[in-house]
């Protein structure tokens, strides 16, 4: 009998990614602290533009500087939850698809589910920006004098864990064209997600509701930081309900279950002629 | 997985039962001229090939199988269909009486699958940190998992590999490893995809006793393609052939050679120069006074040969072979071109 997908055994599963990860930082050290600097230094790049401009004109589009620095803290501890969770293309599964490894996924005797939510667990090595994200969240808190709930930080785990289901759905809505067209859609996941990453860090406060918007519904880079952060703060852009994004999160969910769902049968029924050997374990 | 997968059948004795499996790809056909690349745009062409047509097999649990055919024949696609990797187009698939779809994670549980191009080893880990990575995430029982790893590193000889990376080791030393991690589960079945791809000798060697002993010694039912048939007819009892997507043969190795006609290999030395006539058109090779020649048992009886050979001159030694079963094989492809 297959073993059932109970918690203990997810735990395990997670145990297993997290000790191969400790096992990897360890073997290789200088390589895989190299690769850990490399992370932080190009997020912290990234948001640390976005926090100058802030703080040379004080604030953007009526956010304040140190709502700006909460709002970047948002935007690196995500990155930071994407490196941990995201490890071994399980995000990025365009690649996986494009490859044709999704038959290596098969032949465990677990769910697929189980699999991809599970082995891409690397907190050792992919943990760095997640430290970052917390210690610039912390110094916002504390500039911007805020009083710490329960209620808070579940919303703030609420809101986390609501961005990270938008960046994955939105990933594998894009993936699931490498079903079809592997060769070409090989990278589309990381071109859908990484390249408007840049555009994620931008506060849009300020901005006319007509490019806020779009920027909230069919390109929603706005639900990476932007929104979620000044929901956090009370202030939710446009007036909409601070539950926004999980609805949003729930209907981008169902869109794309139904097609990366066609995709896989379109997959099993028709095989992948397409194989290459590397990047589905480290 | 979802989609429509055939239903169960045949749940109790065999291994593996196929009744009635098609299974069919389309091709995207390129014509690389301007021309060509327009009316590509426009309608594509494509192709249709049957992979497999209306095929029906069934393997008996701890039979060792050996599952040949040319190049494009329908192996791996079998291979894939039996592991759950593909939904057939039509029939009914049942492998330990599971459905490879619907059932897949309690079949993975009981089945083995290793394709000799791919590994499932983990790239930058040492050979037992994968081995580790197997035990959780097939659930292996502690005992069992130390029992077979004892195992596999004495039969494999593995013992030196363990704590190598595994992007460190040779090809051979990679299928033996992989093929170890293979067994930590104690697979019923084991379905393995030109496991001898690209291996030397010794570990070609290595490999099929190693093979032959799990299936003597622990009852694992078999399955094996290779374009090796040498190494094909050493390790199972029963080669089952497919060409265009049909069982061309289902039957012993002895069986499949009376079908090219009892080929045989005579090989005759003679003093003096003298070569043999023994009325077949003349040998097939010579060197130094020493004669091969091509006979067809089923066309001269071996009394006919004997009395030939009495009345050659010169002759100073005779030895009679079965033809190597690559040859039989190499004509039977030949004939269903």
């Amino acid at each position: 009998m297959a073993a059932k997908t109970t918690l203990r055994r997810i735990m395990r599963l997670f145990g297993i990614s997290a000790k191969m990860d400790l096992a990897w930082l360890m073997r290789d050290t200088m390589y895989a602290l190299a690769g850990i600097t490399a992370d932080m230094i190009g997020n912290l790049s990234v948001v640390s533009g976005v926090l100058l401009i802030s703080v040379r004109f004080g604030g953007i589009g009526g956010m304040s500087a140190d709502e700006v620095l909460f709002m970047m803290a948002y935007s690196t501890l995500i990155t930071g939850l994407f490196i941990v969770f995201g490890a071994s293309n399980n995000i990025h599964i365009s690649r996986i698809i494009g490859r044709g490894q999704l038959e290596h996924f098969f032949i465990q005797p677990l769910s697929l589910k189980t699999q991809l939510i599970t082995y891409g667990f690397c907190p050792f090595t992919g943990g760095g920006n997640l430290l970052v994200g917390l210690i610039l969240l912390i110094i916002a808190i504390q500039r911007l004098g805020l009083t710490l709930s329960v209620g808070w930080i579940l919303a703030l785990s609420g809101h986390l864990l609501t961005t990270m289901v938008i960046i994955v759905a939105r990933s594998y809505l894009a993936s699931t064209l490498a079903f079809y067209a592997p060769v070409a859609a090989e990278e589309i996941s990381s071109t859908v997600i990484e390249g408007t990453w840049l555009l994620s860090t931008f506060p849009l406060s300020g901005m006319p509701a007509a490019l806020q918007v779009p920027l909230l519904t069919i390109l929603p880079e706005g639900l990476m930081a932007w929104f979620p952060a000044l929901s956090l703060l009370g202030k939710p852009p446009l007036g909409w309900s601070a539950a926004y994004p999980m609805l949003f999160a729930l209907i981008l969910t169902l869109i794309t279950s139904y097609f990366f769902r066609k995709g896989l049968n379109y997959y099993v029924r028709k095989g992948s002629n397409r194989y290459v050997p590397y990047g589905f374990r480290r | 997985m979802s989609g429509k997968a055939p239903t169960v059948m045949s749940p109790m004795a065999s291994a593996v039962n196929l009744q009635g499996v098609t299974k069919r790809f389309v091709q995207w056909q390129r014509d690389n001229t301007g021309k060509g690349m327009l009316k590509n745009l426009l309608k594509p062409e494509k192709k249709e090939i049957t992979a497999l047509l209306d095929v029906s097999f069934q393997v008996e649990k701890g039979e060792f199988v050996a599952y040949a055919g040319p190049n494009g024949a329908g192996k791996s696609t079998t291979m894939k269909l039996l592991s759950g990797m593909l939904l057939p187009d039509s029939g009914d698939i049942a492998v330990l009486g599971l459905c490879p779809q619907r059932q897949r994670r309690e079949l993975m549980s009981r089945l083995g699958v290793l394709f000799g191009n791919r590994t499932e080893l983990w790239w930058d880990h040492p050979v037992i940190q994968s081995y580790e990575w197997k035990k959780v995430v097939w659930d292996i029982p502690e005992a069992v998992y130390h029992q077979n790893l004892e195992m596999v590193t004495e039969l494999l000889d593995l013992g030196g590999l363990l704590k190598t990376f595994s992007r460190e080791l040779s090809l051979g030393q990679r299928m033996r490893a992989d093929l170890g991690m293979l067994l930590l589960h104690s697979p019923e079945l084991i379905l393995l995809d030109e496991p001898t791809l690209g291996l030397d000798v010794v570990a070609k060697r290595q490999m099929i006793s190693f093979l032959k002993k799990i299936n003597r010694e622990n009852g694992v039912t078999l399955i094996v393609t290779s374009h090796d048939m040498d190494d094909l007819e050493e390790m199972a009892q029963r080669i089952l052939m497919i060409s265009g997507g049909k069982i061309a043969y289902d039957g012993s190795f002895d069986g499949l050679r009376t079908m090219t006609g009892n080929l045989t290999r005579l090989t005759v030395a003679t003093d003096n120069g003298f070569v043999p006539d023994l009325g077949n058109g003349g040998p097939v090779s010579s060197e130094k006074g020493v004669y091969e020649f091509e006979i067809d048992l089923a066309k001269t009886p071996i009394q006919e040969l004997m009395r030939q050979l009495s009345r050659a001159q010169g002759v100073r030694d005779v030895e009679i072979k079965k033809a190597p079963i690559e040859q039989v094989i190499a004509r039977l492809y030949q004939s269903w071109r």
